[in-house]
């Protein structure tokens, strides 16, 4: 699976916030988006899950756009917000029969994806429990369980890192190594750089809605040369240059 | 203090008047003016039934000025940070409520001489009143409301309570009383009495509050529940932010969804069934709307006026389930699922058209059992049914995809 950005252009309303961005996420790699609050994670996230219409540019995942199969292309993708977004009338079980039902998959073996996911994440006793029962935190496990039991190649995570108790964190790292492992794609944006700086293959880091830097973390050591720095180092070296 | 008093007033006022300009669209006043109609009509026609004082007559006066008496409560407009920036101001609170008080006596006063007017021909031939001692009682509860309003505030201080009893008990109790003494003896017994209340309250009032401590919380919590009251009404008919409507389990309802197969084209009815029968608005709404129609259809036996109830209800009950749609469609999920537009309109169409058809039946029962097997009541249920496929395929279809 491959997602590519050619020069997207884009934003809410007027106002352009992503100006000509370009990178792609190759087939089996992990992909950390790295950028200052505003410099335009979120959106670029929300124009390729297809919530905003790209002003120029083109997204495609393996060579096909939002505009040519509306549903192969959703199909292809798994979305876990930052906020997680919950049915508040639906119990925790039936949002997995929902999303089965929604991306049209097959219910007996997706449903044994879920309860190992449930149990991983210490759920599979709250299955008939409302989503305003849960904290916050249990709310983004749930988002978590229906992104990865589905059978999406690409799965995009926005924050993952914070709100999720450090035993989460770990495992949701786990999964993402496993379907990594499967040749899916994840792209993830995220502040918690120490966490992703040893588990994601590549990184893009944005600016202004530009990506300043895109690379692997010694590609990115050499183009701002710092041979010794970590993404840390980078990421302040990067928002200072704006000075 | 009563800059703060009216700058909350003028918000307050601004709020409200957004919403009513909302609530009052074309569809509202068409079916407001109708349903207005409707009842003149039944009252009018219920009017020529009497024609001789009647031992109901008089019950019925004084229950009916004892509930609009319970009408209206003090609008305090305290807002949640106050017990904490205004905590130091307590002392001069006591003028903000006053204008508070005084604000919150023009609706009941309004409220309680239309009502008085409206029931004045009804008093004059079946409780044989005389034009003059309905005046004097409406005249009574209006200075009655007064008082009441003022020991409201006195409940604000946390005096509330005398002998044991809630000061609002022993209010209305004594409002019965006076009302039974002023309508079997004589008409000003209650106007004097309201008179009396309403001179000790506003005589008493700086020093009963000034001996008592304002009960922040308590206060707080009353009028957040009267502000909930109030949107929750205009959340009938209109989207207000802020109200968040109950959710139940209700397993007992779930046989209901034992016929929608899990399938990707029942994606959405799968969701809305559910959120149908758990949400309290909607379950509320069509509930409400059901039995107000099933008991005015088993009361009228107007063969127009129960074909307007009849026709009327399944559209209000079609036409107040679409904000429905349109909150699901808010959940940013759905939008991602690879399901096409149309079948979220297709699944709604199947729910509404379930839940106008369960109406229609009961409705039918009503209207057997009132026209029993006839010409007029076949004409009324399949006028019924006329509107249930009006509503149900071409109405809400092509309202769904506006809100696209």
């Amino acid at each position: 699976m491959t997602l590519e950005l050619k020069e997207l252009t884009g934003g809410y309303g007027q106002v352009s916030v992503l100006k000509k961005e370009t990178f792609t996420v190759e087939d089996g790699q992990v992909v950390g988006l790295i950028g200052l609050n505003g410099a335009g994670k979120s959106t670029t996230i929300k124009h390729i899950i297809g919530l905003l219409t790209p002003r120029g540019g083109q997204i495609l995942i393996d060579g096909l756009s939002l505009q040519d199969n509306v549903e192969e292309y959703r199909k292809k993708i798994a979305y876990v917000p930052e906020m997680p977004i919950l049915y508040s009338e639906l119990t925790l079980k039936e949002h997995i029969d929902l999303t089965i039902m929604a991306y049209d998959l097959d219910h007996d073996k997706t449903w044994a994806k879920a309860h190992e996911l449930l149990k991983t994440f210490r759920l599979d006793n709250k299955l008939d429990w409302f989503p305003q029962n849960f904290s916050k935190g249990m709310k983004q496990k749930v988002m978590i369980v229906c992104a990865f039991m589905t059978d999406a190649r690409l799965f995009i995570i926005d924050e993952p890192f914070t709100g999720l108790d450090p035993l989460a964190v770990n495992d949701l790292l786990n999964i993402v190594e496993e379907k990594k492992q499967k040749g899916c794609s994840v792209l993830m944006s995220t502040h918690v750089l120490a966490t992703v700086q040893d588990h994601a293959d590549k990184f893009i880091l944005l600016n202004h809605g530009q990506v300043r830097a895109d690379g692997t973390l010694d590609e990115l050591k050499e183009k701002f040369d710092m041979q010794n720095g970590n993404l840390d180092d980078i990421y302040i070296k990067m928002s200072n240059e704006d000075q | 203090m009563t800059k703060l008093w009216k700058e909350r007033l003028r918000r307050h006022q601004l709020d409200q008047f957004k919403y009513l300009r909302l609530i009052f669209n074309d569809n509202f006043v068409l079916a407001f003016i109708v349903l207005i109609g409707a009842l003149g009509f039944w009252y009018s026609n219920f009017l020529d039934t009497i024609n001789q004082v009647n031992v109901f007559g008089k019950p019925v006066v004084i229950i009916l000025f004892w509930l609009i008496a319970q009408s209206g409560s003090v609008a305090t407009l305290l807002e949640e940070p106050d017990s904490t920036f205004l905590l130091v101001k307590e002392k001069d609170f006591y003028e903000y409520f006053q204008a508070a008080k005084n604000y919150s006596s023009m609706l009941p006063v309004v409220t309680i001489a239309l009502v008085g007017f409206l029931m004045s021909p009804f008093a004059f031939k079946a409780a044989g009143l005389s034009v003059l001692s309905i005046v004097m009682l409406t005249l009574g509860v209006v200075v009655y409301k007064f008082g009441m309003l003022n020991f409201e505030v006195f409940g604000i201080y946390g005096k509330d309570n005398f002998k044991g009893l809630s000061a609002k008990n022993w209010i209305n109790l004594i409002l019965i009383a006076l009302l039974i003494l002023a309508v079997y003896l004589n008409s000003f017994i209650l106007l004097i009495g309201a008179i009396v209340l309403l001179g000790i309250a506003i005589s008493r009032s700086k020093q009963i509050c000034g001996s008592g401590q304002l009960q922040w919380q308590n206060a707080i919590a009353k009028e957040n529940q009267r502000m909930f009251r109030i949107k929750r009404f205009y959340n009938l008919f209109t989207d207000v932010p802020g109200v968040n409507s109950k959710i139940r389990r209700r397993k007992w309802l779930d046989f209901l969804f034992k016929g929608i197969k899990q399938e990707q084209s029942n994606t959405y009815l799968y969701l809305f069934a559910r959120g149908f029968v758990r949400n309290n608005e909607y379950i509320g709404l069509f509930f409400r709307l059901t039995v107000i129609q099933a008991i005015m259809l088993c009361l009228i036996d107007n063969f127009y006026i129960s074909l307007i109830v009849e026709m009327l209800f399944i559209y209000l009950v079609g036409f107040q389930l679409k904000p429905y749609f349109k909150e699901t469609m808010q959940n940013l999920m759905q939008r991602i699922y690879p399901v096409k537009q149309t079948d979220k309109i297709k699944d709604f169409t199947k729910l509404s058209t379930f839940v106008l058809f369960v109406q229609w039946i009961i409705s039918a029962f009503a209207i057997l059992y009132k026209f029993s097997f006839s010409m007029n009541s076949l004409i009324i249920i399949a006028a019924g049914l006329l509107v249930l496929v009006f509503v149900g395929y071409f109405y809400i279809p092509r309202q769904l995809k506006k809100i696209f």
